[in-house]
């Protein structure tokens, strides 16, 4: 979400019009063109406001705009730029279980002569914030549909709220929907083949292997049984 | 005409075991048949495997639950001797090779099957060509296992009408060597389920899965043509195919063996009506044979699975059939209905025929003229390679019909722009 | 020659003659077998031989509901309006028609004026009465503005047959959207999120709570309630909202009715609850099914088979509320492609030793 004051909001407005009226070119009637930060909505102004109530005007309209093309959206997420709020925002938003805590491979050990096998409470931290950025990542994919690429408004989340159901340990298994047997990523394709009706994604696509991440990660203490129906 | 039916009294009168030998020179069999020796011929040069060996293109755990004991050549032999015998049926013009013809892909390529007296039936010939690898049989699947689906027609009063099992049975007897041939196949006296064996016995060599497709999931890049392998992705993607028509090494036969309702029987108004007649009929308890005669004789045929199983979820609802060989086993569904493999993707492009109890994976798929073309290039490659001339004919042969008469289409459904249940809504009550 | 629908209107003529003649156990017993064979068949009753229960001014009648459509604008998503038109074909369809019809909620699923029109004009071709409740879906665009227009008053009661009914707004939420400054669009957006951690719980809230014990203060308690509701009205599964947070103080309320069900949407599952006295049962989405929470779930719940995805309408349904005699409820679920699930009021009576409805083979989660 985008918590703001309103002289923030304000200024954010002006320092729009301003950018825009800068680098955008003029409209043929004289008006200005004010250009959202994701690059793609616009409004075309016939003049650029010069009040607060008009910037904030401007600025809601702006929004508006953005959220009839995106319903249901939270507009916060993709375009909050600093890192740590994204991060805070993330971690309220979704809540994926804990990945495996590797403190174990702290200590003594067999340090002398194995520098490979030193690890430092910096090595935990770099995996497990890692780890966890993909995940999130994953997440976010996950619950938007238009990332997603659905031609219907659905995402994964409406038939898998935090993943459920979606029983990745079970995989591979013949998967009666496709008539073979396949792995977790080919079931995430014909999902968003048929009930998102999307194009399905690369296998490689980093979109596939986030969620893909999420999903794991939510099953997280699950044996796996690969085969299970 | 006259020749048929001086050799159908001779066949009664002497109860020979020669089946209409006196029609062999002419081309034709009783019922539209070709004549049962030029079809053995026929099934020679197919070279069918053979019997108790599992058939290359099967796997063999797979083989195992259809086949759990390997048959003897003899018992083959005598099943492929009663399969062509018309001996079987109450006035002699029948055999199973009458609606299961050698030449006419082992079906008859007609709407419904006739049977004995010119009587025609209400469902489909399903092709025998890889049966031993269905269960259940039949379109609803009333049979569990082939053995018992090669005893039904036979004691059907409108297929081949024998009274009973005891009288099939007395009337082999009187042909002396039959007693003698089963006895050695089977190493007992000749009854009605050795019967059944046998002819399963004999169906079980007819295994044709050498097809086109099978050489190009092989290796052989050359075996599909583009339009082919543009119709192989959209069936198992755009199309929607494979859910209840999976193709993969183990199941290579393109059924799930379920039922589902599609609406075909939907084409009919009365179908509702039908249905809730049939439902009233189990509330108030009808006995289950009441319910078996009502099931085979009468519309409420168009009620399916139901019928047999009794359970709401069940009516309307038809056994998937196999796609092997489609191409040349027309016409098409339960009741013969639709003429080419147009119609029938048709009839799934615009997401069947709506009705209470449809299938809900039936969808709009929005499919254009260039893929539903791609679509059925595709389904003729699941034709077995010794019927390649048989498929060439009938591509031909269905595309120059599909350009005159496309009587499924609804391009308004097709594509979205008029919903399922729409209609009926608008109205309210339905029609 | 007599049709069967004359043949049937007088065999429950002479049916409903002879009632005169038998004791009140003999009827039940008569009813009941029945009933049970129903049950254990799978087949319901399409038709018009219904067993009209007659006893003590108490009239058994059913009611037929609708629920969880959550509509997109039909150009953007079509599917979820084939699955309402479907649902509104079925009811019509009812043989005799049902009392009314209750639509349970979350008509729209973002609360867009566009998507509550189309909902309105779809639910219009219904041919029995229809009766509202509205889901947070609905809700939290314009907190209500549209749909107290289309819809009216968005908590209710009325009697119909000896049965008292009561219509909540169960979906009232503590304010999160003004501190952190969102946009009506926003709002909903978050509400419109299962899994998110950032919407309040669902309340009755103290307001209508009083509201509801002064309008059952006014009831005798030996009167059949029912209660519509969106949100479950106990504590399922928190995250996911399947829970109200008052649950405690709104079941006090009923407490004192011996004979009170609860009905709710918002699940999207065969649901089954009991506390107290009070029965609890969930309703079925036209849209899309959900799975069951990992943790929470009621002991009583019988789970529905996992949905098949290829077939969007499995999971999902319509179904019926047929209120006895004793002014208890037999819960219908009619699952699309899928045999017809009762959950009776002998099961809940029993705390599901009898009558039980099938055990499902692949249950989710």
């Amino acid at each position: 979400m985008f918590v703001a004051s309103k002289q923030v909001v304000l200024l954010t407005a002006v320092a729009a019009a301003i950018l825009a009226f800068n680098l955008l070119p003029r409209i043929a009637s004289g008006g200005t063109s004010v250009q959202l930060c994701d690059g793609e909505t616009r409004l075309a102004l016939d003049q650029v406001p010069t009040t607060p109530a008009g910037g904030l005007a401007v600025a809601n309209a702006l929004m508006a705009e953005w959220q009839q093309k995106n319903p249901g959206q939270p507009w916060a997420m993709g375009t909050i730029q600093d890192p740590q709020e994204r991060a805070k925002l993330q971690k309220q938003r979704y809540q994926p279980k804990q990945p495996f805590d590797n403190r174990t491979a702290l200590g003594e050990g067999q340090k002398v002569g194995h520098p490979y096998r030193d690890f430092s409470e910096r090595d935990i931290v770099l995996w497990e914030a890692e780890t966890m950025r993909l995940v999130y990542e994953g997440a976010e994919v996950f619950h938007d549909a238009a990332r997603l690429g659905s031609t219907i408004a659905v995402s994964c989340d409406m038939c898998h709220p935090d993943a459920s159901n979606t029983h990745p340990e079970t995989y591979p298994k013949y998967q009666t929907q496709i008539g073979r047997p396949v792995m977790l990523r080919e079931m995430i394709n014909w999902c968003i083949e048929h009930p998102v009706r999307g194009k399905p994604l690369a296998h490689d696509d980093p979109r596939m292997l986030a969620m893909e991440a999420y999903i794991y990660a939510q099953r997280q203490g699950v044996a796996l049984q690969f085969g299970k129906h | 005409m006259i020749a048929i039916r001086a050799c159908a009294s001779l066949t009664v009168l002497l109860a020979a075991s020669v089946p209409c030998a006196l029609t062999s020179a002419q081309d034709v069999a009783p019922h539209g048949a070709k004549a049962f020796a030029q079809q053995q011929a026929m099934l020679a040069e197919l070279k069918p495997a053979a019997a108790g060996t599992k058939p290359h293109a099967v796997d063999a755990a797979f083989w195992r639950v259809f086949a759990p004991k390997p048959d003897t050549a003899a018992q083959a032999a005598l099943g492929q001797r009663l399969f062509f015998d018309p001996q079987l049926s109450q006035d002699g013009t029948v055999a199973c090779a009458t609606c299961h013809d050698v030449s006419r892909s082992f079906t008859d390529l007609r709407p419904v099957s006739e049977g004995i007296g010119g009587k025609l039936g209400r469902r489909n010939a399903p092709t025998v060509m890889n049966a031993a690898l269905i269960t259940p049989l039949f379109w609803d699947g009333r049979s569990p296992t082939l053995p018992h689906q090669a005893g039904q027609p036979v004691l059907n009063p409108i297929e081949m009408g024998m009274p009973s099992r005891e009288a099939t049975v007395q009337k082999l007897q009187k042909t002396s060597d039959y007693a003698q041939a089963f006895q050695t196949a089977f190493g007992r006296a000749l009854d009605y389920t050795a019967i059944e064996e046998a002819i399963a016995a004999f169906e079980r060599t007819l295994i044709f899965l050498d097809a086109p497709f099978d050489r190009w999931q092989a290796g052989d890049k050359q075996a599909l043509a583009e339009q082919q392998q543009r119709g192989f992705v959209l069936f198992h993607g755009k199309a929607r195919c494979a859910a209840c028509h999976p193709l993969n090494a183990t199941n290579p036969l393109g059924t799930d063996f379920r039922f589902h309702n599609i609406g075909v029987s939907a084409h009919d108004k009365n179908f509702e009506k039908l249905a809730a007649d049939a439902l009233k009929a189990l509330a108030s308890n009808s006995s289950e044979q009441e319910l078996d005669r009502l099931a085979l004789a009468t519309d409420m045929s168009e009620l399916g699975r139901f019928m047999v199983t009794k359970q709401y979820a069940d009516v309307g609802a038809f056994r998937t059939p196999q796609l092997r060989n489609v191409s040349i086993t027309g016409p098409y569904m339960h009741d013969g209905s639709m003429q080419t493999l147009w119609d029938v993707v048709d009839h799934y492009n615009k997401g069947g025929e709506v009705n209470p109890w449809l299938d809900g994976g039936m969808e709009a798929l929005t499919l254009t003229e260039a893929e539903i073309d791609d679509l059925v290039a595709f389904l003729a490659s699941l034709t077995d390679v010794r019927f390649a001339e048989q498929d060439r004919a009938e591509d031909k042969r269905q595309s120059a019909l599909s350009k005159t008469q496309r009587p499924f289409r609804d391009n308004d459904l097709a594509t979205r722009k008029k919903l399922t249940f729409e209609d009926r809504v608008k109205t309210p009550g339905g029609k | 020659m007599k049709s069967i629908e004359t043949k049937y209107m007088e065999e429950r003529e002479s049916l409903l003659r002879s009632l005169h003649n038998l004791d009140r156990r003999s009827f039940f017993k008569l009813s009941a077998a029945a009933g049970a064979a129903a049950v254990t068949h799978g087949v319901a009753f399409p038709h018009s031989f219904q067993p009209v229960r007659i006893g003590n001014g108490v009239e058994s009648f059913r009611i037929a509901y609708i629920s969880d459509s959550h509509l997109y604008e039909r150009k953007l998503n079509d599917r979820f309006v084939k699955a309402l038109l479907r649902a509104v074909d079925d009811v019509n369809r009812m043989d005799p028609q049902p009392d009314f019809v209750l639509f349970g909620g979350d008509l729209a699923q973002l609360g867009a004026p566009a998507e509550l029109d189309l909902g309105a004009q779809i639910l219009k071709n219904l041919r029995a009465p229809v009766r509202m409740m509205v889901g947070e879906h609905d809700w939290y665009l314009d907190l209500g503005e549209k749909w107290k227009g289309l819809f009216g008053a968005e908590r209710y009661t009325f009697d119909h047959k000896g049965v008292h009914f009561v219509v909540l707004n169960s979906v009232v939420e503590e304010d999160f959207w003004t501190a952190r400054k969102l946009t009506p669009a926003q709002r909903m957006g978050t509400v419109a999120g299962l899994d998110n951690g950032l919407q309040s719980p669902f309340t009755v809230g103290e307001e209508q709570r009083a509201w509801l014990a002064n309008d059952l203060a006014k009831i005798d308690p030996n009167t059949p309630l029912v209660v519509f509701s969106h949100s479950p009205l106990y504590h399922y599964y928190k995250r996911w909202n399947f829970w109200t947070d008052d649950a405690e103080q709104v079941q006090a309320i009923l407490e004192k009715f011996k004979k009170c069900t609860v009905v709710h949407g918002h699940t999207h599952q065969l649901l089954t609850h009991r506390i107290g006295d009070i029965h609890f049962h969930g309703l079925l989405s036209t849209a899309w099914p959900w799975p069951y929470a990992p943790e929470g779930l009621p002991e009583l719940t019988v789970q529905m088979n996992r949905p098949d995805p290829f077939n969007p309408n499995d999971g999902c349904g319509q179904g019926e509320v047929h209120v006895d005699v004793d002014g208890l409820v037999d819960k219908v679920y009619r699952l699309w492609n899928r045999n017809p699930v009762t959950v009776s009021s002998e099961y809940m009576k029993s705390f599901g030793k009898a009558q039980k409805p099938g055990r499902a083979n692949t249950p989710s989660y």
